[in-house]
């Protein structure tokens, strides 16, 4: 190599600079693998959807919340073992309603809104009744859509 | 049998013919001679002093003096109108603007339109006619206008006329079997029952409210009492100051109330579920609610504050000096949403009326705190949703934290209530559990916009190392070919 | 440090006699002309499968396949696992640029006409790739089970079904069932990180073991050896390191595609709401897409969308047979047939892609 007239110099400070460079390079491409690679804080994804869990599950007289999407809705289980579901976000003011055993209705304890089983606003604030969302049974499963 | 009573109405006839000479209206010459009730009332009827013959309604010839002649059914008579053929007879003049206007009255012409499209122009039981007849209320044969005393729709005989059907519970069970008949012994409780029994004509009665031709269910959007429509027909006497002088209350009730929280959630928001007049005060027992009633009748919608209320302190303490409960802080008509400045001790909170430093120290420290705390919890409420919201529109993944800050959200709701349990434990308790989660979202929408910022730095590090590993490849790539076309040449 | 790193290879030299290749790859060329760029998005194309394969292998290890998980785990993925934001989005954007640079290397092959003989094996080969490329797009597109991609695939599947006679056990094959379900993500999922992945390395291989044994296909009546200014350069150094320079631009481009169009998520994917607006398959599908949803309801007796599909089918299947019947091609004779249906297609492509994007 040495045969040839170029300045030691020059060479070694491309090469340098290529060397480093390709490291700084790898660098910055394992960093992210490596951190990818890490455990997050929360090992796993929370099972948190439309499916709101095994019919056996639900007891009588309930009401759950169930995540869907972004919104809160609850699964109502109830006295007649009817499963109805509703947007549980209250239409007066945006707080998460809740079911009430001693009422038998839907309960918001932000001003005591009540709404009866079919979701209507029967008392307190609310203006508007509840949106109500389709529950299906499938076999076990209790599964919760948007009503079309 | 038939022909005798021809007979002697013949021989009356003459006699008439012979006693009055000359009468205008032959009908009534003859059956008030014979003494019949309906021509003896007559004479009193507004329409006999307007001239109009009995002959207007029944049909006939009133000129002719020949009773066969003048009851001839080829000159159009009726005999006795019957069924909705009462009605029609009324509406031949009074849906005739021109007739009317001949006969010199001033009436609108509307009544019988009205009347078909009311809740009384509805089919009766028997199928054959409607519900109610003009001469229902108004009577027959001794007419006379509203103003006269006599009249049955006088305002002070037309709640007996009313009641006359509205409470017979038999009877309105075959119509409407859920509306109550006791309206007229609520009405007798009210304010202007009382003043109505009392023989004063200007207090509401059932047409003040409910209208007269045109009454409709209380659930039809076009009733004069349907919830949205409700305070401007109280306000059709109540903001008439010329009306309401010497009754010595205020006029601006309705003007308050149009601007009040619960005036524009009925009024411009059409929410019928917001209360109307006759929600506090009632509707047929329309009184004003007493001062210990009054977090019961508020409390009939917002029961949670209501029952905070009635076992906090200040129940006993508002009882004894007469403060009328809510009122004294939310005020009446004009009630404004409830607003966090109304909480504290500043110049225009309310608590500071009582409570101040030197005379009541203890409540004064307690609205202190509530205010410093659900001020803190609000502002912590809306830098994390502020910072949720840029992390968000920044394309960051903050669909949890976002979920989650519907708790702080409804803490914060919740504290409002929770003011009125007057009682800085469980205030305390609720507002903590929002400003813990408030800053939890915060840190979250915080470390979500930093994790932005990182993202792009990090590119712009990785952007600098490639662009510098790219230009020293390339500049080795142009060494070893110079190199090459060097050894080619040397070689040649 | 340098004589440590001859210690080594003259150890494994002895064994597997690396000496060999090296002169083999010395002895290659790349020849260079006005057409030679075109030669770059082959290797485009390798490195951005390798990037598939590396991000593919490490979104895995997070994913999970199943309706009730599938749309929850890739939002875990993108907000709590570290850079996963980053492989995620570089996931879907090289999978793009991936079928992008195949189809820039597919026709500059074509129009090189490089698919005559003795390379027919290599086009053919190609040419699967590139369909499986498109099932790999197909299948993936699906895996996060958000809104637009459950019922893209319902549609997609829907235009398989129409095929007559196979239509409708190809339809409930890839659904796994009458309908688009969690069965049909499963199955997706399989052929998305299972059996597409093993059929493409055994074509990825032989591809490649052709390319170098054959070396690089020279346009007609490339001769550099006459002098005329047409040269070649060799492959190891010259080509390889050139590579190299476009592979690093290319991973940043997929960073800074990354980091500023992030990959959307969307909705989760919910069969009894109805379909939202503007479902659209990806861009690469759009073409056919459109035709099938501008060709007429019925042709004379037919119906217009079997018409369609069996249409597509046909031109698929001629044009990866290009180079058994363009005799000419390989006899070292122009012919303009084929740069004419190239052009045709290109065309009609591109026409009826910008359509489907507008209307």
């Amino acid at each position: 190599m040495n045969e040839y007239p170029e300045q030691p110099k020059k060479r070694d400070l491309l090469k340098l600079v290529l060397t480093g460079g390709l490291v700084a390079w790898a660098g910055s491409v394992f960093y992210p693998i490596f951190a990818y690679l890490k455990p997050p804080k929360q090992p796993e994804v929370e099972v948190s959807n439309v499916k709101a869990g095994k019919l056996a599950d639900i007891p009588k007289e309930s009401g759950t919340i169930v995540k869907f999407g972004s919104k809160p809705v609850i699964l109502v289980r109830s006295a007649k073992d009817e499963l109805r579901a509703f947007d549980a976000t209250c239409t007066h003011l945006d707080c998460t309603v809740q079911y009430s055993k001693e009422k038998g209705m839907l309960w918001c304890a932000c001003h005591n809104g009540t709404y009866d089983l079919t979701g209507r606003n029967v008392g307190g604030p609310p203006p508007r009744p509840l949106e109500e969302y389709r529950v299906i049974i499938q076999g076990e499963e209790v599964l919760i859509s948007k009503k079309s | 049998m038939k022909y005798l009573s021809t007979a002697i109405l013949k021989v009356t006839l003459i006699l008439c013919f012979t006693g009055i000479a000359f009468a205008q209206d032959q009908c009534y010459t003859c059956h008030q001679a014979l003494g019949d009730k309906p021509a003896t009332m007559y004479k009193k009827d507004i329409h006999f002093a307007k001239g109009i013959s009995c002959a207007s309604c029944h049909g006939g010839d009133s000129k002719k003096e020949e009773m066969e002649a003048a009851m001839d059914p080829a000159t159009g008579f009726k005999g006795v109108p019957t069924g909705d053929e009462v009605s029609k007879t009324c509406a031949t003049c009074h849906a005739d603007a021109e007739k009317m206007k001949t006969l010199g009255s001033t009436l609108p012409t509307t009544q019988w339109e009205h009347l078909q499209s009311s809740v009384h122009g509805k089919l009766s039981v028997s199928g054959k006619e409607n519900i109610v007849q003009c001469t229902t209320c108004h009577s027959v044969h001794d007419i006379v206008s509203v103003k006269n005393p006599t009249s049955p729709v006088y305002p002070l005989n037309a709640v007996k006329t009313c009641t006359k059907c509205h409470a017979d519970a038999s009877f309105m069970k075959t119509y409407n079997p859920s509306l109550p008949v006791d309206q007229f012994e609520k009405y007798r409780t009210s304010v202007h029952g009382t003043l109505n029994g009392k023989g004063d004509p200007k207090a509401a009665e059932c047409a003040s409210c409910h209208g007269s031709h045109d009454i409709r269910s209380a659930k039809d959007a076009k009733s004069k009492v349907y919830a949205a429509n409700l305070p401007a027909t109280c306000s059709s006497c109540h903001s008439d100051a010329e009306y309401m002088k010497g009754y010595n209350i205020p006029t601006d009730q309705h003007a308050n109330f149009s601007k009040s929280v619960h005036g524009i959630a009925l009024l411009e928001k059409h929410d019928i579920a917001a209360p109307a007049c006759n929600d506090c005060h009632g509707n047929h027992g329309a009184m004003p609610p007493g001062v210990e009633s009054i977090s019961k009748v508020c409390g009939t919608c917002h029961a949670l504050n209501a029952d905070l209320f009635s076992s906090s302190p200040h129940k006993k303490a508002f009882d004894e000096r007469k403060l009328p409960e809510c009122e004294t802080c939310h005020g009446n008509h004009d009630i404004s949403p409830a607003s966090k400045s109304l909480l504290g001790v500043s110049n225009d909170a309310v608590c500071s009326k009582c409570h101040s430093e030197q005379e009541n120290p203890k409540g004064f420290t307690v609205a202190r705190m509530m205010r410093t705390m659900i001020d803190s919890l609000e502002t912590l409420e809306q830098t994390a949703s502020g910072l949720i919201d840029e992390a968000e529109q920044k394309g960051m993944e903050v669909s949890e934290s976002k979920f989650k800050l519907r708790d702080a959200h409804q803490a914060r709701l919740q504290s409002r209530t929770a003011v009125h349990s007057f009682n800085e434990e469980k205030f305390r308790e609720v507002v903590t559990k929002g400003l813990t989660v408030a800053h939890e979202v915060g840190t979250e929408g915080k470390a979500a916009v930093d994790e932005f910022y990182f993202r792009r730095w990090g590119l712009g590090v990785a952007t600098l190392i490639i662009t510098i590993v790219g230009i020293s490849l390339y500049l080795m790539i142009r060494r070893i070919e110079r190199r090459q076309s060097l050894s080619k040449t040397k070689t040649q | 440090m340098k004589k440590l790193l001859t210690k080594y290879y003259s150890w494994i030299d002895e064994r597997v006699h690396l000496e060999d290749l090296v002169h083999f790859m010395g002895k290659k060329y790349v020849p260079i002309h006005r057409h030679s760029v075109w030669y770059y998005f082959g290797g485009v194309s390798l490195f951005l499968f390798i990037i598939q394969v590396i991000t593919g292998i490490m979104l895995l290890l997070y994913y999970k396949g199943s309706e009730e998980l599938a749309f929850e785990s890739i939002q875990f993925i993108i907000s709590k696992v570290e850079f996963g934001w980053l492989i995620r989005s570089i996931h879907s954007w090289a999978a793009n640029l991936f079928v992008l640079a195949a189809m820039i290397h597919m026709f500059s092959v074509y129009f090189e006409k490089a698919y005559r003989k003795p390379r027919e094996i290599t086009w053919l080969t190609g040419m699967l790739m590139f369909f499986l490329a498109l099932g790999f797009g197909f299948s993936g597109y699906l895996l996060p089970w958000n809104e637009l991609a459950f019922f893209a695939t319902k549609v997609g599947t829907d235009i398989a079904g129409v095929v007559p006679g196979i239509g409708e056990p190809i339809l409930l094959f890839l659904r796994a069932g009458e309908d688009v379900t969690g069965a049909t993500l499963s199955r997706f999922f399989g052929f998305h990180v299972a059996v597409f992945p093993g059929i493409f390395t055994v074509l990825l291989g032989i591809h490649l073991v052709l390319v170098q044994r054959q070396g690089m296909s020279e346009p007609h009546g490339f001769n550099p050896n006459e002098g005329n200014g047409e040269k070649t350069m060799p492959f190891f150094p010259n080509f390889l390191l050139r590579d190299l320079l476009l592979w690093l631009i290319v991973l940043n481009l997929l960073a800074i595609l990354a980091v500023f169009f992030p990959w959307e998520l969307g909705k989760k994917a919910d069969a009894f709401a109805p379909a939202p607006a503007g479902i659209k398959p990806e861009w690469y599908f759009m073409f056919m897409f459109q035709t099938l949803k501008l060709i007429p309801a019925k042709i004379w007796f037919m119906d217009g969308e079997v018409i369609g599909i069996l249409t597509f089918g046909a031109a698929g299947a001629l044009w990866m047979f290009v180079p058994f019947w363009d005799r000419k091609s390989s006899k070292g004779e122009k012919n303009r047939l084929i740069n004419y249906l190239g052009i045709f297609a290109v065309i009609y492509i591109i026409i009826l892609t910008i359509l489907g994007w507008i209307l």
